[in-house]
């Protein structure tokens, strides 16, 4: 199995939605990291300061009074509006109003520092909360003043912000992918409509157009696909209508051909015998002639796109019956499903005519003559099958033969050059027509040949 | 007396053809290039069939034909480009008999211009009078009346007429009418039986648009109401 890269498998919108949401997740994502950086900075620094300026007033207050009080009264004596644990270091030992906010709750590092003379301060993690130190010596006493202040207030703001900012990141990627899909469906809407136009243009309807853009970056690519579509046209008009006006222009002289040829022929017993071989090939060839012009005339008719089914109700047993017997090979047996005995179609009587006629004419030169017609039910429809006795059809022919002027690799093979090529083009194009398809199968059952089958929709009848 | 007929046709080449071909089968056949000209023929001898092709200079075929049935029911053929256009549906309009694609081979043209002479000639119908509501037919005399005064119709009209008479209530399918009538098999064109019922039905039908005695049957064929 190939593999592509990831751009390659998803489509241009899917692409466009996705840059706009990963681009919408960075910026959001910057900018709450940066917001929640500076926040966190901002509340630890203020709170330190605060709890800075009630500490180095508490150690004023141990500093006058520590010689005369107890330790413990002391400690129990200072305001602590931030909710402070005061220690003392007296020079032996802590002192501390809780053990669990004792000796062993401060940091070593920090004890070691202000031990030393030093005042500092930290944070700290104890217990899971985060707290803050400072330690402040008192050198003329010999002793040292601490104090834990919980920062977990703080630490919940925080969070409480952090989730604030998350959500908003969400809320922004998803914007950022809804407005990537919405510019790309904007971006992308006239490509649609291009689209739209291309398959319209393909299957025939050759004077669509894309409606004129005011958008000067479309106005372009409208306006030079409505010159390709034009081109197209007048091009496909102009062959369509040479053609028609070539078989049309061939219809008068030959019709003066087919009429005195008949003349001459009603005299045919009067001529000396060369004149009358002669006269012979001619009334062979004439009726050749006129097939062609008149098969030409039909399939530039196709190509002009003027065609009009003249549909009316019938029955189509009767139909198949009929075609067949009054075609060239009249006694082919036709074989019907006893349940389409009485089944109606709407169809054109004269197409389907023709397109068993040129069956059964294709089946004369090619494939040694039809062996059968039968008429049966099938899944969505009915099918008519010709089958001959012929080679039958080669498989990488079997799409070819129904284009015009194609008769196969193995048809000089099959029999005469005496077909003009264009009787099974004009059946596809009946039968298509009709909604139906047409296609050519090995006859099978180990019997050489091949059948034509043509299948025809059957609409539901009141 | 031979059968005269007055052919129409601007291409000078096919007429003759076409007048050599018809004189095979041992009629007179006048020619005409131009409609106007065939008026005048028409005026000066009126023949038993008119071959129409309506693609003419000056004045078309369609209005030929309709200058022709303003004065005679004479067996009209059109001749047309195309079966696949309106064409067809407007010469029957105009009051053609039947038509013929170009190009057609002489024989189909003689078999057809046969079987309107037939027609023109026949009245074997043997039944004398019939009668349904305001309408009288009369087949011994080709005569149709509404109540009371005389109702004029062509020659195929009459047949259409008089087939479905025959067996009121019977609904005939546009093959049973088109052999009948046309003489054609089953291929012939349904829209000759369905134009000539149109036409027969404004002059034979109170209010065409809602007919009383020559009614269809959907996707059966037409009838006769009694």
């Amino acid at each position: 199995m190939r593999r592509f890269p990831l751009t390659r498998r998803l489509g241009l919108r899917a692409r466009i939605t996705l840059a706009f949401a990963i681009g919408a997740l960075l910026l959001s994502a910057l900018l709450s990291a940066t917001t929640w950086a500076l926040t966190r900075e901002n509340l630890l620094d203020q709170r330190e300061e605060s709890a800075t300026v009630v500490v180095y007033q508490n150690a004023g207050i141990v500093q006058q009074q520590v010689r005369d009080t107890d330790a413990q009264t002391l400690l129990g004596s200072l305001p602590t509006p931030l909710g402070g644990r005061p220690i003392l270091f007296n020079g032996d030992e802590y002192v501390s109003l809780t053990p669990e906010f004792g000796q062993d709750a401060l940091p070593g590092e920090l004890r070691d520092i202000v031990v030393g003379g030093q005042p500092s301060r930290m944070r700290f993690r104890l217990r899971g909360e985060m707290q803050l130190a400072i330690g402040i010596p008192i050198p003329s006493e010999q002793v040292a003043y601490f104090e834990i202040v919980s920062l977990n207030d703080v630490e919940d703001t925080l969070s409480a912000l952090g989730v604030s900012l998350l959500g908003a990141s969400l809320v922004t990627t998803l914007a950022g992918a809804a407005l990537g899909w919405w510019a790309s469906r904007r971006a992308l809407r006239p490509l649609s409509g291009v689209s739209s136009a291309a398959t319209a243009l393909a299957a025939g309807r050759l004077d669509t157009r894309l409606e004129p853009s005011e958008d000067p970056d479309l106005r372009s690519i409208t306006a030079s696909f409505n010159d390709m579509a034009q081109a197209l046209q007048d091009r496909i008009e102009r062959d369509a209508r040479f053609a028609s006006d070539v078989s049309h222009e061939l219809r008068s002289p030959l019709m003066t051909l087919a009429a005195s040829i008949e003349v001459m022929n009603n005299q045919r017993e009067d001529l000396p015998e060369r004149a009358r071989a002669a006269l012979d090939l001619m009334v062979g060839d004439i009726d050749r002639f006129q097939q062609l012009v008149e098969d030409l005339l039909e399939i530039s008719r196709f190509d002009a796109g003027v065609v009009r089914l003249e549909l009316e109700e019938v029955h189509l047993a009767e139909l198949v019956m009929q075609a067949v017997s009054h075609s060239t090979d009249a006694d082919v047996p036709v074989e019907l499903d006893a349940e389409l005995a009485g089944v109606v179609v709407n169809a054109d009587k004269r197409r389907i005519v023709r397109v068993i006629a040129n069956l059964l004419d294709n089946a004369a030169k090619y494939g040694g003559g039809a062996t059968g017609v039968s008429l049966r039910q099938a899944e969505d429809g009915v099918q008519i099958a010709v089958e001959d006795r012929g080679e039958g059809v080669p498989e990488q022919d079997r799409e070819l033969i129904f284009d015009r002027f194609n008769r196969g690799s193995v048809a000089g093979r099959r029999g005469s050059s005496e077909g003009v090529g264009l009787g099974l083009a004009l059946v596809a194009e009946h039968v298509n027509l009709h909604g139906g398809r047409v296609w050519v199968e090995p006859r099978g059952n180990g019997q050489a040949g091949a059948r034509f089958v043509v299948q025809l929709p059957v609409e539901e009848q009141e | 007396m031979s059968t005269r007929i007055l052919a129409v046709e601007d291409d000078e080449r096919i007429r003759a053809a076409v007048k050599l071909a018809l004189e095979d089968e041992g009629w007179a056949v006048t020619e005409a290039a131009t409609g106007e000209d065939a008026l005048l023929h028409f005026q000066r001898e009126p023949a038993d069939v008119v071959l129409i092709d309506i693609m003419l200079p000056g004045i078309d075929g369609f209005e030929v034909c309709r200058a022709i049935r303003r004065s005679s029911d004479v067996p009209i053929v059109m001749v047309t480009a195309r079966a696949d256009t309106h064409d067809v549906v407007a010469g029957l309009e105009a009051g053609a008999d039947d038509y013929l694609t170009k190009p057609f081979a002489p024989k189909e043209l003689s078999a057809r211009i046969r079987a309107l002479l037939r027609r023109a000639r026949t009245s074997d119908v043997s039944s004398p009078h019939l009668r349904f509501g305001d309408l009288e037919i009369v087949p011994e005399e080709g005569v149709v009346r509404r109540n009371g005064r005389d109702v004029h119709l062509t020659k195929t009209e009459f047949r259409v007429l008089v087939e479905l008479a025959q067996s009121p209530g019977r609904v005939f399918s546009r093959e049973v009418l088109l052999e009948r009538i046309w003489g054609y098999g089953y291929f012939g064109d349904g829209r000759l039986v369905d134009v000539h019922v149109r036409r027969l039905r404004t002059k034979v039908e109170a209010d065409p648009a809602n007919p009383r005695h020559v009614v269809t049957v959907r996707g059966l064929g037409y009838k006769l109401q009694v």
